[in-house]
């Protein structure tokens, strides 16, 4: 490939090159036919032009593809659908001749921009691959050899004794005792009798799971797609203006009627999200088609590679894609509101991300009335209120949801009659028998009320399965399942003779297992950018344990120990385990056995505080019994059980932007984009008091904030008209009676919750801007502006200084505590004053997922001493060197006001266990710092038990820790599929022995 | 009001006892252990100390010097001969390598620092250690805190090394406190005197009180042998110790695993250590320790 050697470093050069390539693209496009076919779809022929230049337009070419001829142009077409932009020569010869991942860091990095439709810059980029996808392939195989070799290299010998540490683990297991008033039937509520060694079933599937790549699964954007295009999108067949709560029942319909019915080999439970043993659905009408550009490439790249057969690649690109190419909610947004300037700000990845591009579902279904009713019971209750006489905006709202109920129906039919073929030609007599017991639950779940636990189960996953048919699989969360079986639990147990009690628990153990490993069976389809920031995550499908009941008392039984034993046994990534402890009323028998948990995991549950969520929300007008009630969603997010659509994860608030723009009179430095209000140079000395600089930053964060609602307003819109979800609704409390989709404010409790990202980040920065230049007057503030924009080359001392003498949040300081809850307020406030398009409030969050390090690497120096490029503090957890006494970061989190925090927060601690201390006194030990946390007021926390040695040799020898879990900032990933980043910052984190 | 040197306040402990504990180091010591790992805690005078570990060499600390004591050519950084501890140079310094050591502080002072981990203590089982250093140095100092202490229903815990006058001590300490972490080094009186500058003969009589007296009350006493190789990790001073705690009637010792960071520690003071033996400079084995810990139980000690 001569293209790919010549490099020059004149402008000049880089033209040719650039004109060389493109011609070359354009001339085997032209000739070859093999090539040709990707222009024309099933829409047609792709006719649009992309246009290349540079900031300086040094080069300036457009490239269009019409009618199937592909041609290149001296000057950008002036219809491009997307032009982008180089910052320099350099870059443009980077981006044309770099590996996927190259080009994904020159976006982020604003090396190059898009100006326009970022889809067409991708069907762009897809054709540059259907062309290089031979090299493209080397080259990313030669990076990924590289790296491997860099982390082998400092780390050539395994540790097993590190890795073997770990594992054993679960060897030893402490017994507790009976001291929770409604845990009837267990003895030893730790269960410590069993092993998933008891469980070959569950091993079987965790062997699949830990080893099986997940492949892309076309089938329900296939299939919808199929039935829009048979009956319209926008009009009908006769052409009237479709409702689109119908039109999307309606095809919804169509899809469950019509999907296959898959029993997973061995499992007690029918159904899977995909039609692959582990998939990724694809749902075009979010972002489904953010992975155009990777058809050819996903299997090949480093992290989160999935599989992709040829049927589906040629599915996705002539028929799905082009499909929703303008059909999907960010284009829509673009097309409506002409690339409005809220969502460029997104799409420059450093100031905010939306997540409405993607979904909206982050909320709680309402399992406990299915399992009661049925999908027919539910039916006739909606039938029940058209009956009352409705406009014909609720008539629609309702009609659709019978209509996807009935879709449930079908596939539950579906999936009765294919266990019955199953158990026909099993041979094996025991999984023949439950292959029988299986169709038999089937013909009756979900349609009517659960009798059993294996029928509530049964039910709660075709509806799980279900409602991911219609939203994302991402952050849909199952709510407080504890609760909501064990009445079934409990009514099973006491139909059961004493002596096949312990038998039963045994089942109920592999059947909960069996649940927790259907839950994996599929994996969001994230584009490689994602990978960035979002790396490792899975669909987040948060589980809620424990707590107190709506009325206020003990609500930890049975079924909180079983879920328990279980989240230790397989410690998998998802479910997300979250667990609720409500001082004074939960014993602690339940606190020292999630402490214990947590230690054989490293990583789970997440523990909350009832009473501080309770504090947090109380505000919001929320009825106290639907507070207590509440589960946690996505990563820590509150919604009010089934009642409430909270979209929890609304966006990735970079806080930290805020203030570098602050610093930069509104200019932000690393996007180049000056858009922020004029609120005053640095150097001018026009801030005369500290006052004067917090006010320059919260207008800058009221702008993005401003912004990003507008864009999430626009996107609403979108969901509204592509996607709304009367499934979805009929599982919300309110949207029957309103007759509204959820989309639109149908559910009881509205509101948004965002992830305010950098808390101590910023705060620590106006700390030391506050101590160093107007408290002590150390330093001009000029001075530190320059020592932050030069990233503390020639300031060594002004650096240690802020590590070493500034009270950092963290360090058991006043003052810095009263700054945090400064910047927590006025967030909270501001957001809470916004106006909110389904009727309900702003929540505030103080949480980051993975995006402390995406947004790091996007960020300079800070006056908080973090240097260019570093990941922030993962939520708000304290910097490593605020103190060396893990007791301050405790207390000063604790101190934090709930009432600002209502979206949660993050509190990472990183904790080693001794090696030579008793399992008892480790767990107690952590028990002592969570409790006293708690009864401090504190909110959230959740422990990483593992040494940064570990780390460091799963980094080398990813082989030896396939299932190590870690928290990242509210949700668990396995270690060893993280990006380099993320490794790197939790081996950073502090640690604290115990 | 009474006033004593503190080394320093240590929040956070699991192992200086039960539970979480905040920890209270008396700055001063009758004794001279050559391998005490806490070698700052050595002397009831402030000094000054200097990290090389944290020193980023900007130097600011030598500008502020009026006697330039202070220079990258000596030896340990600081001219202690002419230093006169004015403590200018710990101000400037923005890394913390130069630090002040030891703190007069009144008893309030002491309690308000710890009060603020009460919930800790309440939640754990934990509570305040007194270590040092010695402790009993300033007895009635220590008896105050502690009596302080006992009024707001902390746990507290001694760390003696014995060296004390035990009238004294029955009368101002043993009332205020729960338990006692006895130290014995050396059975043997002669090696007593080599390697810890006193004899033990006071300390051994001052045990065999303590035992009488927590017959007689509620305080728990746990005698501790800090393992050194060589010098206190042998055969026969083990055995030795072991018989010693049986004649007493007290059949359980903590073994304390030997620390090497002293020898870092002590240049920070700038002093030399005397290394005795290369084993010094090393954590002990799981072997080694192994040892130790049957010789003991065959001398019927449980730990």
């Amino acid at each position: 490939m001569l293209l790919y050697t010549a490099q020059s470093n004149s402008g000049k050069g880089t033209n040719l090159i650039i004109i060389s390539f493109l011609k070359f693209i354009a001339f085997n496009f032209n000739k070859r036919k093999s090539l040709n076919r990707y222009l024309k779809t099933k829409d047609g022929w792709l006719n649009f032009s992309i246009g290349l230049k540079t900031e300086d337009n040094s080069l300036q070419y457009g490239i269009s593809f019409f009618e199937g001829k592909v041609t290149v142009t001296r000057a950008i077409a002036h219809d491009a659908k997307a032009v982008m932009i180089f910052k320099n020569d350099e870059a443009a010869r980077r981006l044309l001749l770099g590996t996927p991942t190259d080009i994904i860091y020159m976006l982020l990095k604003s090396d190059v921009r898009i100006d326009g439709s970022v889809s067409y810059a991708n069907i762009f980029s897809f054709f540059i691959s259907v062309l290089f996808h031979g090299i493209q392939k080397r080259a990313m195989k030669a990076e990924r050899n590289k790296d491997d070799k860099t982390v082998k290299r400092q780390q050539p010998k395994q540790d097993k004794q590190l890795s073997d540490e770990i594992r054993k683990r679960r060897k030893e297991r402490l017994q507790g005792s009976r001291d929770d008033a409604n845990v009837l039937f267990l003895d030893d509520p730790y269960l410590s009798q069993y092993s998933v060694d008891d469980f070959p079933r569950l091993q079987l599937f965790l062997d699949d799971h830990l080893t099986k790549k997940p492949a892309v699964c076309g089938e329900r954007a296939y299939l919808l797609t199929q039935w829009y295009r048979e009956n319209g999108f926008e009009k009908d067949s006769s052409g009237n203006k479709w409702d689109p709560i119908v039109r999307n029942a309606l095809a919804y319909k169509y899809m469950m009627e019509n999907r296959k019915s898959i029993i997973n080999t061995d499992s007690l439970l029918a159904g899977t999200t995909t039609s692959k043993p582990i998939g990724c659905p694809v749902y075009p009408d979010g972002s489904g088609i953010m992975i155009w550009n990777e058809l050819l490439t996903i299997p090949y790249r480093t992290y989160n590679p999935f599989d992709i057969d040829d049927q589906t690649r040629e599915v996705l690109h002539f028929d799905v894609f082009p499909f929703w190419l303008h059909r999907n909610v960010r284009e829509w947004v673009r097309d409506k509101y002409n690339n409005p300037l809220s969502q460029q700000l997104d799409e420059r990845y450093a100031l905010y991300f939306n997540w409405k591009q993607a979904t909206i579902s982050h909320t709680i279904p309402n399992f406990p009335k299915v399992m009661a009713m049925g999908t027919l019971g539910m039916i006739q209750e909606i039938h029940e209120e058209l009956n009352k006489g409705c406009g014909e905006e609720k008539q629609n709202c309702l009609t659709a949801m019978i209509l996807c109920l009935e879709g449930i129906n079908a596939y539950a039919q579906n999936l009765s009659k294919q266990a019955m073929g199953d158990s026909n030609r099993e041979q094996n007599p025991q999984r023949k028998q439950e292959l029988l017991t299986i169709a038999d639950i089937c013909s009756r779940i979900p349609m009517h009320g659960a009798q059993t636990l294996h029928e509530a189960v049964m039910a709660v996953w075709i509806i799980w399965i279900a409602l991911h048919m219609e939203s994302m699989n991402a952050g849909l969360s199952l709510g407080r399942l504890d609760q909501w079986l064990q009445p079934y639990f409990v009514n099973d147990m006491k139909n059961i003779p004493l002596e096949k009690r312990d038998e039963y628990i045994k089942f109920a153990l592999e059947l909960i297992g069996d649940f927790y490993m259907r839950c994996t069976d599929h994996f969001p389809l994230t584009p490689d950018l994602a990978n960035f920031y979002f790396g490792g995550s899975s669909s987040d499908q948060a589980i809620t344990l424990g707590g107190i009941t709506p009325d206020g008392k003990d609500a930890v039984c049975d079924m909180t120990y079983i879920f328990l034993k279980v989240t230790e046994m397989l410690s998998v990534r998802d479910p997300n385990v979250n667990a609720r402890y409500m001082p004074g009323v939960n014993s602690d028998t339940y606190l020292k056995r999630l402490c214990e948990v947590n230690l054989i995991t490293a990583a789970t549950p997440s523990m909350h505080s009832d009473a501080a969520i309770i504090k947090a929300l109380t505000p919001m007008g929320y009825d106290i019994n639907d507070i207590r009630d509440w589960s946690a969603t996505g990563c820590v997010e509150p919604t009010l059980s089934h009642k409430h659509f909270g979209h929890t994860n609304m966006q990735m608030m970079n806080m930290v932007a805020a203030l570098e723009m602050a610093l930069n009179n509104g200019y932000h430095p690393l996007t180049k984009l000056d858009v922020g209000p004029k609120t005053g140079r640095v150097e001018d000395g026009v801030f005369t008091t500290f006052d004067t600089f917090f006010n320059a930053f919260t207008q800058q964060f009221a702008f993005l904030v401003d912004q990003s609602i507008d864009y999430n307003n626009k996107l609403a819109e979108a969901h509204q008209l592509i996607r709304p979800t009367p499934l979805l609704s009929a599982f919300i409390e309110g949207c029957l009676e309103k007759g509204k989709d959820v989309t639109k404010g149908g559910a009881r409790y509205n509101s948004s919750g965002t992830a305010i990202i950098g808390l101590a980040d910023v705060t620590d920065s106006m700390m030391a801007i506050k101590k160093l230049v107007y408290d002590e007057k150390r330093y001009s503030f000029a001075d530190i502006k320059k020592a932050v924009d030069s990233n503390f080359a020639q300031d060594v001392v002004l650096l240690s200084l802020v590590h070493k003498k500034i009270p950092l949040f963290g360090s058991a300081s006043d003052e810095a505590v009263a700054m945090a809850n400064r910047i927590t307020t006025w967030a909270h406030d501001h957001y809470s004053k916004m106006p909110h398009y389904r009727g309900g409030t702003y929540a505030t969050g103080f949480w980051s997922m993975s995006n402390h390090v995406a947004f790091g690497t996007l960020t300079g120096a800070l006056p908080s001493g973090r240097l260019a490029g570093k990941p922030f503090t993962p939520g708000l957890t304290p910097q490593p060197f605020a103190s060396k006494n893990l007791l301050d970061n405790i207390r000063d989190v604790a101190r934090l006001n709930p009432e600002n925090c209502n979206n949660n927060i993050a509190f990472n601690v990183k904790v080693v266990p001794s090696a030579i201390e008793s399992r008892q006194k480790t767990v107690n030990d952590m028990f002592s710092y969570v409790k006293t946390y708690f009864e401090l007021g504190g909110m959230q926390m959740q422990m990483n038990v593992v040494t940064s040695a570990v780390l460091r040799d799963a980094m080398a020898h990813p082989e030896n820790y396939r299932n190590l879990i870690v928290r990242i900032s509210g949700y668990n990933a396995y270690f060893v599929t993280l990006n380099r980043q993320m490794q790197l910052e939790l081996i950073e984190r502090a640690e604290y022995g115990i | 009001m009474n006033k004593a040197l503190i080394l320093a306040i240590k929040g956070n402990s699991l192992d200086d006892g039960p539970g979480i504990r905040t920890v209270v180091f008396f700055k001063g010591c009758p004794l001279n252990c050559v391998w005490c790992h806490n070698p700052e805690s050595k002397r009831a005078v402030v000094e000054l100390s200097w990290d090389q570990n944290e020193c980023i060499g900007c130097l600011t600390c030598t500008t502020v010097c009026h006697v330039n004591a202070i220079s990258k050519n000596n030896t340990f950084f600081i001219n202690r001969d002419t230093c006169t501890l004015c403590f200018q140079c710990v101000e400037v310094c923005p890394s913390g390598a130069m630090a002040g050591v030891g703190k007069y502080m009144d008893v309030n002072g002491v309690v308000n620092e710890i009060i603020k981990d009460k919930p800790f203590f309440d939640t754990s089982g934990g509570g305040v250690t007194l270590s040092g250093g010695e402790p009993t140095v300033y007895m009635q100092f220590a008896s105050e805190l502690l009596k302080a202490l006992k009024k707001i229903k902390i746990h507290t815990l001694i760390e003696t090394g014995g060296y004390f006058n035990w009238d004294e001590f029955e009368a101002n300490i043993a009332p205020y406190c729960d338990m006692v972490y006895y130290d014995i080094k050396l059975i043997d009186d002669d090696e007593h005197k080599k390697y810890c500058g006193v004899s033990n003969v006071k300390i051994l009589q001052n045990f065999k009180n303590l035992v009488e007296l927590s017959q007689k009350n509620t305080i728990q006493l746990m005698p501790r042998i800090p393992l050194v190789p060589e010098i206190t990790a042998t055969k026969h001073n083990i055995e030795g110790i072991a018989q010693f705690l049986s004649e007493c009637g007290v059949n359980h010792v903590q073994l304390l695993r030997y620390n090497p960071l002293w020898p870092e520690k002590c240049k920070k003071i700038g002093i030399s250590p005397e290394l005795i033996d290369k084993k010094l400079t090393q954590w002990m084995s799981a072997e080694e320790y192994e040892q130790c810990r049957q010789v003991a139980c065959k001398n019927g000690m449980q730990m």
